[in-house]
């Protein structure tokens, strides 16, 4: 009777314990959050006025905005997101639905993990080698194919994922009542994982936006306005990393500035991603 | 065992009446390499209510899926023998599969509406075949919700989800979007086995209807349902045809050993 009490009261005490671990752990991560965005707006919201959205980036020593890089972020990520998605939403379709026994699908799937997990650097230097050597320049597409390849593995993990929710009872019946493989996936699969897929996108557009490494490869940047695809462009990424280990304070105002921007947009996305799974849940 | 069937049991098949719409001949079925049907052999006739009745795991639901092919949606598994319809077989290679399932429609044990409105998950099978205009169109989805039971319950909310019926109302719109597509057979895998009492009273009452007009093959672990809705019966256990026979003769004086006690629930 003793025993069985002191026992209970030791698993009581490592229960508090491991507990108190926990919330430790947990608390420790949203304050490190919450300092990060606490700085951001403290430091950032104090530069936002109309200049930054309407002015491009300046010289040394002079005032202006991050029209340019604003604009090549935004430009860099579509074509990125444009290329990747198509094929990752494809690949990923393939190895739930047409490949799912076959052995292809295993190996894409290990190459894939190994994709999504490689530093981003890396697929920088990739692309330079690829396409910014052969060219004999930096590029705006060289940037963007670089983002596109950071996309589809995001997109192929989330695709095949949420292929995979769907029960195989509604891919019968589709097929039950006559329906090719095909119309069954673009009917039925692609319908009810729909929310997931697209969250899926949306959180690899939230990881390009911020992406910074394989943009110094590629893009690298431009002080001037330019649309030229075949042309060094700004983004904000580089601009920030540029202006924020600068010496002057101009510059460093327009860091913080494009910093908040760049963490309020995938902020955002986070949040509406968030919002159409969640809807999802409710069904 | 390998006397499975006997003379007489040839002899009781053929007293079943009814022209024969499926003829089953010595199908053998795999998992890989395990043999889940053995050598079955059956013929169901045509509009009229066939029920398989057997433990879990006998084999009953791998037949029907046989008859639809809808086994080949996965790797490894593997018929043999010879599944007429109509005296075609369609275990042929050359058989299309799309079309075979037109003319053979299934539903399935859990309800499995399709994820979009009322209205289109009936007018999404019948797009797939036919070219119809809207009106025409409206006019099939009310007849296969009313061959359903189920036109006045949903008739205002066609635009709704399928999602946001009750279990035994999606259950009646799978039936009406498998009638919709005007197939020849219905198999209803376990159809009722997720309802409760009432709506599995009417899924009862609609086998009872569309038996006029197609032919029922029906897989169900509830011998009562078995009784109720059949017109003939068959046994299976551990793969094989045990006995088929006119449903009453099964229940009240069934030939095999094996029947009685399952039917008696000695066993099962």
């Amino acid at each position: 009777m003793s025993t069985a009490t002191s026992l209970h009261q030791s698993r009581k005490r490592k229960n508090s314990v491991m507990m108190t671990l926990c919330v430790a752990a947990a608390g420790i991560g949203l304050a490190w959050l919450a300092l990060i965005l606490g700085a951001l707006l403290y430091k950032g919201l104090s530069g936002v006025n109309l200049a930054v959205f309407t002015e491009m980036t300046p010289p040394p020593g002079d005032s202006g905005g991050l029209l340019n890089a604003i604009y090549g972020s935004i430009v860099m990520t579509i074509i990125g997101v444009v290329v990747g998605t198509p094929i990752g939403v494809l690949a990923g379709t393939y190895m739930a639905e047409y490949g799912r026994f076959s052995k292809l699908t295993t190996v894409v799937r290990f190459i894939n993990d190994i994709l999504l997990s490689a530093p981003s650097i890396i697929i920088g230097l990739f692309v330079y080698e690829l396409m910014v050597r052969p060219m004999g320049h930096f590029s705006a597409i060289a940037g963007a194919v670089a983002l596109a390849i950071l996309v589809i593995p995001v997109v192929v993990r989330t695709t095949e994922d949420m292929l995979n929710l769907v029960p195989n009872a509604l891919r019968e019946a589709g097929t039950a009542i006559g329906a090719p493989r095909w119309v069954v996936i673009k009917s039925v699969a692609y319908r009810a994982a729909l929310s997931g897929i697209v969250t899926g996108i949306l959180l690899s557009i939230a990881r390009i936006s911020g992406e910074t490494a394989p943009l110094l490869f590629t893009a690298l940047n431009n002080q001037f306005w330019s649309s030229n695809l075949n042309a060094p462009m700004a983004s904000l990424p580089v601009t920030i990393f540029q202006f924020a280990l600068s010496p002057y304070e101009e510059w460093q105002q327009l860091a913080w500035t494009g910093a908040l921007i760049i963490t309020l947009t995938v902020l955002a996305l986070s949040i509406f991603a968030r919002s159409l799974t969640g809807r999802r849940e409710d069904k | 065992m390998s006397q499975m069937l006997s003379p007489d049991m040839t002899i009781a098949a053929e007293a079943i009446a009814g022209k024969a719409k499926i003829e089953v001949k010595n199908l053998n079925f795999y998992y890989g390499q395990s043999k889940a049907l053995k050598d079955i052999t059956l013929s169901l006739p045509e509009r009229s209510v066939t029920a398989f009745i057997g433990p879990s795991g006998c084999g009953k639901s791998t037949l029907l899926r046989v008859f639809n092919r809808i086994y080949e949606l996965y790797p490894k598994q593997t018929a043999e023998g010879q599944v007429l319809l109509d005296g075609q077989n369609v275990l042929d290679r050359s058989q299309d599969l799309n079309l075979l399932r037109t003319k053979i429609g299934m539903v399935f044990q859990k309800p499995t509406p399709f994820p979009m409105s009322i209205y289109e998950n009936i007018a999404f099978g019948v797009r797939l075949y036919e070219k119809i205009s809207k009106s025409e169109m409206d006019g099939r989805v009310e007849q296969a919700l009313k061959r359903a039971a189920l036109w006045t319950e949903v008739k205002d909310k066609l635009n709704a989800s399928g999602l946001s019926l009750s279990g035994g109302q999606q259950q009646r719109l799978c039936i009406a979007r498998t009638v919709a597509v005007k197939p020849e057979v219905i198999l209803l895998d376990e159809p009722a086995s997720a309802l409760d009492p009432l709506s599995t009273a009417k899924i009862e009452e609609l086998i009872d209807e569309l038996q006029a007009d197609y032919t029922i093959v029906i897989v169900t672990h509830n011998m009562q349902q078995a009784a109720r809705v059949s017109k003939q019966t068959a046994f299976m256990y551990l793969g094989e045809l045990v006995e088929f026979d006119r449903t009453e003769k099964i229940f009240t004086s069934p030939r095999e050993k094996r029947t009685q006690d399952y039917i008696t629930g000695r066993f099962g």
